[in-house]
Formats: C-alpha cells, sequence, structure tokens
C-alpha cells in the first residue's frame, strides 16, 4: 500500500468493496474483472497477485467509475498507479521503478544525457554535417538497442507474469488469434471506443499515435532533415505538426483538469507529455530552418532537438509511459488468451 | 497534576472547532499542567508515554477531541505502567455534548473545564428551573408525533397536534407491512390515529404549519397558520358526492403519484379527520375562477367555501415536541438508475403502494402504463411483471449523494422481496446489497427466512440499469462468486434512503435548536439524552432526529412525552442548556471541585 503510493494519488484504504466500479465499467466482462478485485489484492497486500494481473492494462481510464464511487476511493487512479508500478515491476533494470518513484533521479538522468550530448557536440566542433550524421545514427543504433536490450525482453517478463505465472492456460489457436488483435490494438485503440462517451478521446489519442509513429518513420529511415524529396517533407511537416498541437491540446485538459482522468498528474505523466511536445516542435523548427536556410546560424536548435530526441529515447521510452504502447497492446492479447482459457476450463468441467 | 492531549480530527468542514483557541484555554485552567496535541506525544509507545507522566508528574489525564475515546486505551496501558490509576484517564468529547462546530466553542471550554476539574458537565451545565404551562405542542402527525400525544393525553395534559397534511398518519400509513413481523401497518396505526382523533385532550390541528415561535422555556406563545381547508370540518358528513363529481385531477400524495386524485379528495379511505379537502393546486375554481361542481352537489348547505383564506392562530404552551419526519431520497437524482426515464423502474415506497389492498392495483403489482391523457400511472388493465430487481442504497451510503446509512433500507427490501413472493409466487426477486445491515431482535433471523424464501440475494451495488430488448438490464458485480452479472429483469425497485426534510434548517432555526451536517436535529447527550435538546422545553422525537424505524420512533415518541409529563407533573421546567454562560459553568464547576475535596 506504502509502496503503491508512490505510483500514484490514492484513498483506497477507503473502498467497503460494494463492487459498482466493476459493474458501471463498460470494458469488464464475464472473466474479466476490475478495479475492485485490484483494490482488494491491494488492501490485502497480495503483490504476486497484482503482479500477474493484465487487467490494469485493459482499462482506458474514462473515469466513470471514479465518479460514481461512493466511497470516493478513486478505482480509476488505482488502475493508473498499477499500471505504473506494473511498468516498473516488468522492467529488469530496476530504472523504471527508481524514476517514477523519484523525480530526482529522474531529472539526474535527464542532465547527464544531455550533458553527454553537448560533449559530444563539443568534440565534433559544432560542425553540422558531422553533429547531424551522428545523430542519425544515434537515433537508428537507440531504437535498436532499447528495443532488443530493454523492450523485449520486458514484454517476455511480462508474459511470463501474466500468462506462466498466473497459470493460463490457453489452446494453442489462441496464442495465433491473440497476434492479431496484438496489431490491430497496437495501432488503432479501438477498445477505447467500448467505453462511453470517450469518441473525441479515442480520435485526438489516434492522430497523435499516427503523427508520432510517422514522424519516427519520417526522421529516422526517411532522413528527413537530409532528403530533398519534397513528399517526404511535407509529410515530415504535417507528422511533427500532428505530434505538437495534440499534445498541446493534451496539456490544457490536464491543466484544467475537466476530465476525471486529468485530475491528477505525476511528474512523470508530464515529462511524457512535454518532452513529446518539445520533440514534435524541434523536429518542425529544425526542418523549418533548413528549409529557410537559418539551420547554420541557428545551429542550437538542432543540438536541442537531438537532446530532447536522446532524452526521449533513453530515459521516457524503455523507462516511461511510453511502454504503454506496447504493455497495453500485448495486455489485450493476454486478456484473449486468459479468456480462451477459461472457456476450454468450462467446456472441460462440462 | 492534569494533563490534557487533545486528538484533533480533520473532519474536513469549514467552521469545525478551533482547536488551536481551546489550546489556549486549556492552559488558563487551573490545575492544569502540560498541554498537548495527540501527535506532540508517544501516545502508540506505552513505555515512552508513562516516561512522559512520570517526568511531568501527571496524576490525572484528559483526552479531548470529537471522538476521544479511540486513543484512551493507549494511555491506561501507560498510566499503569507509571504506577498510576487508569482510571484517571477521562475523556472530554466535545461532540457527545453538542459542541459539534465553531458557533459552541463556549461549550466546548465549558466541557473542558468540568472534566479536567473532575465534574460531570451535565451536572455543571444544569440550568436553573422555571414555571412551565401546561398544554404541549406536538409538531408533525406521524407515528412519533401520535404516539407522544397519547402518552401526553393519557395523563390528562392538553395536546396541540399539528400536522402539514390533510391527514394523521405520516408515512407509515403509506407501508402495507412492517418488518420483521409482517403486520399489517394500518391495523396497527389507524386505530391509534382515531384514538387521537377522538382525544378530549387532543386538538389536531391539519392541514397547518408552524410559523413562528417566540417565548421562552416553559412558556411558548406558537404562531400557527391554519391552511384554507375550503371544506368545513364540523358540517362535512364525509359523504363522497364531491369527490365523484369532481373535474380536476392530480397525482395522489398518499398513493406517491402511483395513481390520480380529485381537486377534492379524501387522502385515505381511514384518514383522521375523515373528512374531504380542497387543493388548491388542482381546483378548476381556485385556478381559473369558474366551476364550483361540488358545491352544487354538495348536501349540506355551507359545508363547502371555495373562497376561503388561510387563518393564523397563536396558542401558549410550555412544551414543545418536534416529530417531524423525513423526506423519501429523490430516487431521479441518479441518473444511471434511470427513474423517471424507464417507466418501470420504481421507488420502493411506489411497490409498497401497489402491494398495499386498498392501493391503486388492488394489491396486485402491474406494470407502469400511461392512461388516455398520458399520465403515467398503475391500473389494474396493464400486465405484471414476472421479475424483479430490489437494489438497496439507493442515496444512502454514498459520498455523492448522503454518506450516512438510512438504517430500514435493508429490511424493508426484504419485506419487499416477500411480499412481491406471496403476490406473486412464480416471479424472481434478485435483490443487490453492499452489506446487509439486520440490526434489531429478529432482524436477522428475518433474513435467514427470506432468503430460504427462494430470493436471489447477491453482494454487490448495482452500477447501472439500461433498456435491453424490451427488459431492464441490471448490472452489478456478484462478489461473492466472482462474476459479472448482466440481469434481465421486468421490473426494478430502488430502495431510496431517508433525508431531513427540506425546511428541517428553518424550523431549527425558528426553535433555535442546532441541527447536524446532514440536517437531523441535534439531541442533547446522543447516549444520555437522546429526545431533548440544548434548548429548556424542546425535545425531538422519531426520524427528524436520524434515520429510525418504526418501533424505535414510537419508542422516542414515548420518551419525549416522559420529559414533558415530568416537567408538568413537577411544575418546573428546566431553562435552556444554551444559554448557559461560560463563566457561569465554570463557577459552578469550582464549586463542585471544591465540596467533593471537603468529602474526600
Amino acid at each position: 500500500m506504502k509502496e503503491m503510493s508512490q505510483y500514484g494519488m490514492g484513498t483506497w484504504n477507503a473502498c467497503f468493496h460494494c463492487g459498482n466500479c466493476t459493474a458501471v465499467c463498460s470494458l469488464t466482462e464475464e472473466g474479466i474483472l476490475f478495479p475492485r478485485k485490484e483494490i482488494r489484492a491491494l488492501q490485502m497486500g497480495l503483490e504476486d497477485k497484482l503482479a500477474t494481473s493484465v487487467e490494469p492494462w485493459l482499462c482506458y481510464y474514462c473515469g466513470d467509475c471514479t465518479e460514481t464511487c461512493p466511497r470516493d476511493a478513486n478505482p480509476g487512479e488505482l488502475m493508473m498507479s498499477v499500471r505504473r508500478w506494473l511498468t516498473a515491476k516488468y522492467d529488469w533494470t530496476g530504472l523504471a521503478g527508481l524514476f517514477y518513484k523519484s523525480l530526482s533521479a529522474l531529472i539526474i538522468a535527464f542532465v547527464l544525457v544531455a550533458i553527454g550530448i553537448v560533449a559530444m557536440g563539443f568534440v565534433k566542433d559544432f560542425n553540422s554535417e558531422a553533429v547531424m550524421y551522428f545523430g542519425h545514427i544515434l537515433e537508428f543504433y537507440l531504437i535498436l538497442t532499447v528495443f532488443t536490450i530493454i523492450l523485449i525482453p520486458n514484454i517476455l517478463r511480462m508474459f511470463y507474469f501474466t500468462v506462466i505465472k498466473a497459470k493460463v492456460n490457453a489452446p494453442f489457436g489462441s496464442y495465433i488469434a491473440a497476434i492479431g488483435n496484438l496489431i490491430t490494438h497496437m495501432f488503432t485503440q479501438v477498445k477505447t471506443l467500448k467505453c462511453d462517451k470517450q469518441t473525441v478521446r479515442w480520435l485526438e489519442h489516434f492522430l497523435l499515435v499516427m503523427g508520432y509513429l510517422g514522424l519516427l518513420v519520417i526522421t529516422v529511415f526517411l532522413d528527413w532533415f537530409g532528403t530533398e524529396n519534397q513528399i517526404i517533407i511535407y509529410m515530415g511537416y504535417i507528422t511533427g505538426g500532428l505530434v505538437f498541437v495534440f499534445t498541446f491540446l493534451l496539456m490544457i485538459s490536464r491543466l484544467s483538469k475537466a476530465r476525471e482522468l486529468n485530475k491528477y498528474s505525476q511528474p512523470t505523466d508530464w515529462f511524457f507529455i512535454i518532452w513529446l511536445f518539445l520533440m514534435g516542435f524541434t523536429a518542425f523548427l529544425v526542418r523549418l530552418f533548413i528549409d529557410i536556410d537559418l539551420l547554420n546560424d541557428h545551429f542550437w536548435i538542432y543540438m536541442v532537438h537531438l537532446i530532447v530526441v536522446s532524452q526521449w529515447g533513453m530515459l521516457l521510452v524503455p523507462f516511461g509511459k511510453w511502454t504503454h504502447f506496447l504493455y497495453r497492446s500485448f495486455a489485450v492479447s493476454f486478456a484473449n488468451l486468459k479468456k480462451a482459457a477459461l472457456i476450454k476450463k468450462l467446456a472441460t468441467a462440462a | 497534576m492534569t494533563g490534557i492531549i487533545f486528538t484533533k480530527v480533520d473532519n474536513g468542514y469549514s467552521g469545525a472547532l478551533d482547536y488551536n483557541e481551546l489550546f489556549f484555554y486549556a492552559k488558563g485552567i487551573p490545575g492544569v499542567g502540560p498541554v498537548w496535541y495527540s501527535t506532540d506525544v508517544p501516545l502508540y509507545d506505552k513505555q515512552a508515554m508513562a516516561d512522559l507522566i512520570k517526568e511531568q508528574q501527571l496524576k490525572r489525564i484528559v483526552v479531548a477531541g470529537d471522538t476521544p475515546g479511540m486513543v484512551k486505551p493507549f494511555l491506561t496501558g501507560a498510566m499503569v505502567i507509571a504506577g498510576n490509576n487508569p482510571e484517571d484517564v477521562v475523556l472530554a468529547s466535545f461532540r457527545e455534548y453538542g459542541a459539534t462546530d465553531n458557533t459552541k466553542i463556549d461549550r466546548a471550554k465549558g466541557i473542558l473545564f468540568c472534566i479536567a476539574l473532575g465534574v460531570t458537565f451535565a451536572e455543571a451545565a444544569l440550568p436553573e428551573e422555571t414555571d412551565v404551562q401546561p398544554d404541549t405542542l406536538v409538531i408533525g402527525g406521524g407515528i412519533a408525533g401520535i404516539q407522544a400525544s397519547l402518552e401526553i393525553a393519557n395523563g390528562n395534559q392538553k395536546v396541540y397536534l399539528v400536522e402539514r397534511t390533510g391527514t394523521l398518519g405520516g408515512h407509515m400509513a403509506m407501508f402495507d407491512k412492517t418488518f420483521p413481523t409482517l403486520d399489517c401497518a394500518a391495523c396497527i396505526l389507524t386505530p391509534k390515529m382515531v384514538e387521537v382523533g377522538q382525544h378530549p385532550n387532543i386538538e389536531i390541528l391539519t392541514y397547518s404549519e408552524v410559523k413562528g415561535v417566540t417565548g421562552e422555556p416553559g412558556n411558548y406563545k406558537v404562531k400557527i397558520l391554519n391552511k384554507a381547508r375550503r371544506v368545513d370540518l364540523a358540517t362535512c358528513i364525509g359523504c363522497g358526492i364531491c369527490t365523484e363529481k369532481c373535474p380536476a385531477k392530480a397525482p395522489s400524495e398518499f398513493d406517491n403519484g402511483t395513481t390520480l386524485r380529485k381537486a377534492i379528495y379524501i387522502p385515505f379511505p381511514q384518514a383522521v379527520p375523515n373528512k374531504y379537502l380542497i387543493d388548491a393546486d388542482s381546483c378548476t375554481y381556485v385556478l381559473k375562477g369558474k366551476c364550483g361542481v361540488c358545491v352544487k352537489v354538495c348536501p349540506v348547505e355551507g359545508c363547502i367555501d371555495l373562497d376561503a383564506k388561510d387563518q393564523e392562530m397563536e396558542i401558549t404552551v410550555g412544551n414543545i415536541i418536534v416529530a417531524t419526519g423525513f423526506k423519501p431520497f429523490d430516487a431521479g437524482k441518479i441518473e444511471r438508475f434511470g427513474y423517471g426515464k424507464y417507466p418501470q423502474v420504481i421507488t420502493s415506497l411506489e411497490l409498497e403502494r401497489l402491494i398495499n389492498a386498498a392501493g391503486p392495483t388492488e394489491g396486485n403489482i402491474h406494470f407502469r402504463s400511461q392512461d388516455k391523457k398520458g399520465n403515467w400511472i398503475f391500473s389494474v388493465e396493464s400486465g405484471m411483471p414476472k421479475s424483479f430487481a430490489i437494489i438497496h442504497c439507493v442515496g444512502s451510503r454514498d459520498e455523492n449523494y448522503n454518506k450516512y446509512c438510512s438504517r430500514v433500507c435493508c429490511m424493508y427490501s426484504l419485506k419487499l422481496a416477500h411480499l412481491i413472493k406471496e403476490k406473486l409466487e412464480d416471479a424472481d426477486v434478485f435483490e443487490y446489497y453492499i452489506d446487509m445491515r439486520a440490526f434489531g431482535k429478529g432482524y436477522e433471523e428475518f433474513y435467514e427466512r427470506i432468503e430460504n424464501e427462494g430470493i436471489h440475494i447477491v453482494r454487490g451495488r448495482t452500477a447501472k440499469i439500461e433498456e435491453r430488448n424490451g427488459r431492464l438490464m441490471v448490472r452489478s458485480e456478484d462478489i461473492l462468486n466472482d462474476q459479472l452479472i448482466e440481469q434481465e429483469v421486468d421490473m426494478v425497485v430502488l430502495s431510496i434512503g431517508l433525508e431531513p426534510r427540506e425546511d428541517a434548517a428553518e424550523l431549527a432555526e425558528m426553535l433555535g435548536i442546532s441541527t447536524e451536517e446532514e440536517g437531523w436535529f441535534t439531541e442533547a447527550n446522543y447516549n444520555t439524552d437522546p429526545v431533548n435538546t440544548f434548548v429548556g422545553g424542546i425535545t425531538i422525537a422519531g426520524v427528524c432526529q436520524g434515520p429510525k424505524d418504526i418501533p424505535d420512533a414510537v419508542a422516542q415518541g414515548s420518551a419525549a412525552a416522559a420529559r414533558v409529563l415530568q416537567s408538568i407533573v413537577k411544575g418546573k421546567i428546566k431553562k435552556s442548556i444554551k444559554d448557559m454562560p461560560l463563566e457561569k459553568i465554570e463557577e459552578k464547576a469550582k464549586q463542585f471541585s471544591n465540596s467533593m475535596e471537603g468529602k474526600s
């Protein structure tokens, strides 16, 4: 309980287990019950039970449960906090947990990365071509390393926790089906639409994801800053614009706290959203400066962009909120395995 | 030396007691040494606490706060280790003596002063006595008011019983059966109503309201508004021809809107007084200036006066009993339950009327349907539901509505489930509860009995009700069976909770008594003085003091009457505790304290 309160704002001891949250949720179904069971596990200190549950990832935080909770126990925020805790749990390096729990550790890491990038620039004499070449290679290898060393092992750990350790005995066929819906959910998050009144939010999020992925492909694999191809250049502007416009909107709603899910923001939420904004914005500026021939005089803007990208790629992607992109999509698949296992169990019982 | 420890509870509402002020006041009380907040002392470490007690040479410890009893066990332990008498840990409970907010800070100081000197507050704050007028006013003609009136009147004392509606009876008259004995509510109540109606010592003032109270304990002048009934009580013979011919209709208050009544009507057949009245809000003559059918058909000349005006009267009484009851929770406030949107979602009070043999459907449960004019009513012409869901805690135990438990809903829900089964043997009945509160004599047995009658009792609060396949889908978690239930039923019954009346605060101000955060009237002492208030001569009885069931309301009615009779027999009444100045309490406490020392 104490540990969990480091991951979010919790009044979960207030819960008297009426089951309202589970029943009011549009995403719960037979065999997939949350959030009350998670609160129970938390109150009783059943760490293993929580660690092996896939349910927290299935919640899209529409806020219905928190709004209607008769005890103001805030179950929606609990699910958010458990997701943060699970992110730390899956991460074999332990850094995710450290960054969630200690803001100073996170800031120190950010400063170190920034110093590293500036030092690199210093070594290369701030020669624009050399630095930009280095930056491009860095991005490329960064993605490769983060995936192979951090993210893939962490996904395997998640699989171990939620399927093997949870003793989910699903038939083989369901694994193949699970891969199919993994792809759909990773890129569309269609499940959000099952929640009440969440269409606008889903559209915002969908466009942001599309913008982000587009920008990633265009800068890293299509070399936006180096290309002469007009189509790629325009596509870059569009995707960069999408990213910073929608992150800006998200920042406003977090500040105004109009939606239930925006009422409690952790420092890590702010880092995630501000860095995403900065990434889109600085990328946009860099390309703009190239096009109007100002970059050589204002090379600092590229340095800023590279610092932001490196902090993003080295810290926020592997150890932060970014991982929900993977965990959520895999969770949908794992939950389907769980359902298949349940059906199989019922069939054998009958 | 005496030490004082404050246990400060941050209950989060504005106007709470100013503990800083109390803290400094406490330092100045004679014989008091150290004063702490509970956070300043090692409360949970008995050895360290004992060392502190020895170091400060404390012989007594006063624990002060809203609910100081919670920390007492830690301190008694420490006192024993320190070699003192554990009984010298004493509590100064502000809440117990009604010092609930900062307007009563002087009372809190008085409590603190008395306890610190080893004197009980009730002793020191005992007000002086004064002469008392023998007549009594009872406000509210429900079961509590009826009981109190009868007790006093049977003691040969005069009672004025003021009731706002056209008849005595209150909410109990609407109920079909009582729990857990399943007695017919009307069969218990109506004889009492008739007794009140015929009692020579009781003057019934129905269709009347208390408009102002002046004077002082023992001698109150009460202004009463007699609303125009437009039918003369003395000459009306109750033949009912007027009602038969009256063209205007309105929803029946007594039947809770489940059917319509005429503009000239009798609330229900056993009403006391058993006379007709005209509802000005629906009467065609009053609204449009022409009609007068009732006057034409009435066999008694001059009985109906459509132009009658409201009148005021003033009475002098020595005691006032407040028994104003409650208001049912408005189920429409919770949108997710669809009350007002889905016609087959009904309230428990509506079901009571349906089940009642004298109700709109002659005691059978029918669907709600529209009449020719489009009014939603219950009639015997529509079909009967085959499955029911009863949802507990509607508007109760919910931070978004009322935090408190309404106390009666669990039991009346079980009763309703039983009554449904009695009427429709093959019906499926599902009950959704949070916790089953069967708190009284025979209640747990009643719960067991109902459970064995084949009613599906599900632990899990219903979250929402939606329309599905023309039926109602009730979505809940079945916590004990680890399932999610989407149950389709024909009719949903919402077990609504109890709320203070909307004008309770107004009445409290008129009488000078206090209300709690939720709006219930505050008693003088929660444990030992539950019907008195801090104002001399004003007692409270029934649900207006807090949610309770019929037996408890009756008991309070009798208790309040005992207080009144006590003062009348003695001819003297105590003045208000709230008017005792702090200096006087301090002075008296010192006197008592000195005389006690003298003895020992």
